[in-house]
């Protein structure tokens, strides 16, 4: 009912090429559970000393995104900005930098949402390569112009580690909603 | 009737791009403040404070660990620990043996020149490491006890074999510390063997100290020993800071410069002392109260509450 309503006011608007796109998305929002939950669970994760690796993956950047990308109406920029400060204040590191890389990564999550969501999770690692490399360099650069040294290039393992960590986490992520077989159902 | 329903669907909130605008521009300019003021401090410790807890928890698992540990192989421990402790206490009493022969000497020396000094004695904190944060270019290292037991910034950070950093922030419940390596660090040294003062600062060689700004003529050689010589009051004189590795002159610009190893060993242990030195808000250490039964003693009180 409220579907019909929608897509009706949608056409009287003049938007008809978002028809199909809204049609799909009702009953599949996650548990604010599951969301939260996985946030604060990788967020106490990104407290313990494995991170001082130098190539260790950016798994809360993953796990922020991702919903960014699933659940854009409870996790967006401001929920990047608040976690990428909090981390900053633990690594004691120059305050800003890992809020600027949240955001950036989750903008990149925003614009590109209603287009991932057609994809399976192989296809939106793809996707999001170029997104989180731009989010790292830009931090890379600026934290290297305030500090006045270069931090070596292991950093791009860690982001490949994170592109390629998409798949396995993001299908745990979806597992509780019951929301993959929906996914893979839209993209046959 | 139909734009009022367009606005409803698509203006529901802030556009992305003001979004990423804002807080993309904020975030920039926390890290330039950050960088260049102090301003930003109190926000630091906010959140700092409200992270502690957070912090405590995940490393539950490892404190416990270290528990069980302790408590397997205490007897073992307390083995090795009385045997050292003993050996240390006989090297020690012939250390106390010369050197009260030598204060004696000191003493009458100074009277007879009529210089007096008196070398105060501070009180200690000890403290134990909470975590190292993850940064590629810094050595630091945060510490489970802040302003609340009187830790302040500008304190020295000592272990068995000398200055191991600083305390450059705290928190009510944490202190975060250069190390002596950090290349943020400056510490007033002097040679041993010569009286030569210089300053020591953290290298970009992981794990040693450069001493630069001297010229190439100046008579520093390997092996020489670095104390602190309390030039500048943040660190108390006679600390030993380390030992110098290699000397490279340069004739052509006519500076040198030094390698020197720190004795101190920060990567070994977990426990560290925090020396209470008076800091003033210049940064500049305050004459010690003579009516302060506490400095002038002849034991630092070491407070491990």
């Amino acid at each position: 009912m409220r579907q019909s309503r929608r897509i009706e006011s949608l056409g009287s608007a003049g938007l008809v090429r978002t028809q199909g796109m809204g049609a799909d998305e009702i009953d599949l929002r996650s548990d604010a559970w599951v969301v939260w939950g996985s946030i604060t669970a990788f967020f106490l994760l990104s407290l313990l000393p494995w991170r001082s690796m130098p190539m260790a993956p950016d798994l809360l950047m993953l796990v922020v995104v991702f919903w960014a990308v699933h659940e854009p109406r409870r996790v967006g920029m401001f929920t990047g900005f608040v976690l990428g400060l909090l981390i900053d204040v633990h690594d004691a590191g120059p305050l800003g930098q890992y809020a600027l890389t949240y955001v950036l990564a989750c903008y990149g999550a925003v614009v590109l949402q209603r287009r991932l969501l057609r994809f399976n999770l192989w296809r939106q690692a793809l996707h999001m390569v170029p997104v989180f490399v731009f989010a790292r360099v830009v931090t890379v650069i600026l934290s290297a112009l305030v500090s006045g040294t270069w931090p070596g290039g292991a950093w791009l393992i860690g982001l490949a580690l994170v592109c390629a960590l998409w798949v396995p986490i993001g299908w745990l992520l979806l597992l509780p909603g019951n929301r993959l077989a929906s996914m893979s159902a839209s993209t046959e | 009737m139909a734009t009022k329903v367009d606005l409803e669907l698509f203006r529901r909130s802030v556009p992305a791009q003001v979004k990423l605008v804002l807080l993309a521009l904020l975030a920039c300019l926390l890290m330039v403040v950050d960088a260049q003021t102090r301003f930003l401090e109190p926000l630091r410790q906010g959140l700092s404070v409200a992270l502690y807890p957070f912090q405590r928890v995940v490393m539950l698992p490892r404190d416990a660990v270290v528990v069980v540990q302790d408590y397997s192989n205490a007897a073992q421990l307390l083995k090795e620990e009385s045997e050292a402790l003993q050996q240390q206490r006989i090297e020690l009493s012939q250390v106390i043996g010369n050197a009260a022969q030598l204060v004696t000497e000191n003493r009458q020396l100074r009277r007879l020149l009529g210089v007096i000094e008196d070398k105060p004695i501070y009180p200690a904190v000890v403290v134990e490491v909470l975590y190292e944060p993850a940064t590629d270019y810094r050595r630091r290292l945060v510490f489970n006890k802040g302003s609340r037991q009187g830790i302040g910034p500008g304190m020295p950070v000592i272990d068995e074999g000398g200055i191991v950093g600083q305390v450059i922030r705290v928190t009510p419940f944490s202190a975060e510390a250069a190390m002596l390596t950090d290349e943020q660090l400056a510490v007033p040294v002097q040679l041993l063997r010569n009286g030569l003062r210089l300053i020591a600062f953290g290298s970009s060689i992981p794990g040693k100290v450069e001493v630069r700004y001297f010229s190439s003529d100046t008579d520093i050689q390997e092996g020489d020993v670095l104390v602190t010589s309390g030039v500048g009051g943040g660190f108390p004189a006679g600390i030993s800071v380390g030992t110098v590795e290699s000397v490279e002159r340069d004739a052509a610009s006519g500076f040198a410069r030094a390698l020197a190893q720190p004795t101190s060993h920060p990567e070994r242990y977990r426990h560290f002392l925090i020396l209470k030195v008076p800091i003033t808000t210049n940064g500049t250490n305050e004459v010690p109260d003579p009516s302060n039964p506490i400095v002038g003693g002849t034991h630092a009180p070491v407070t491990t509450n």
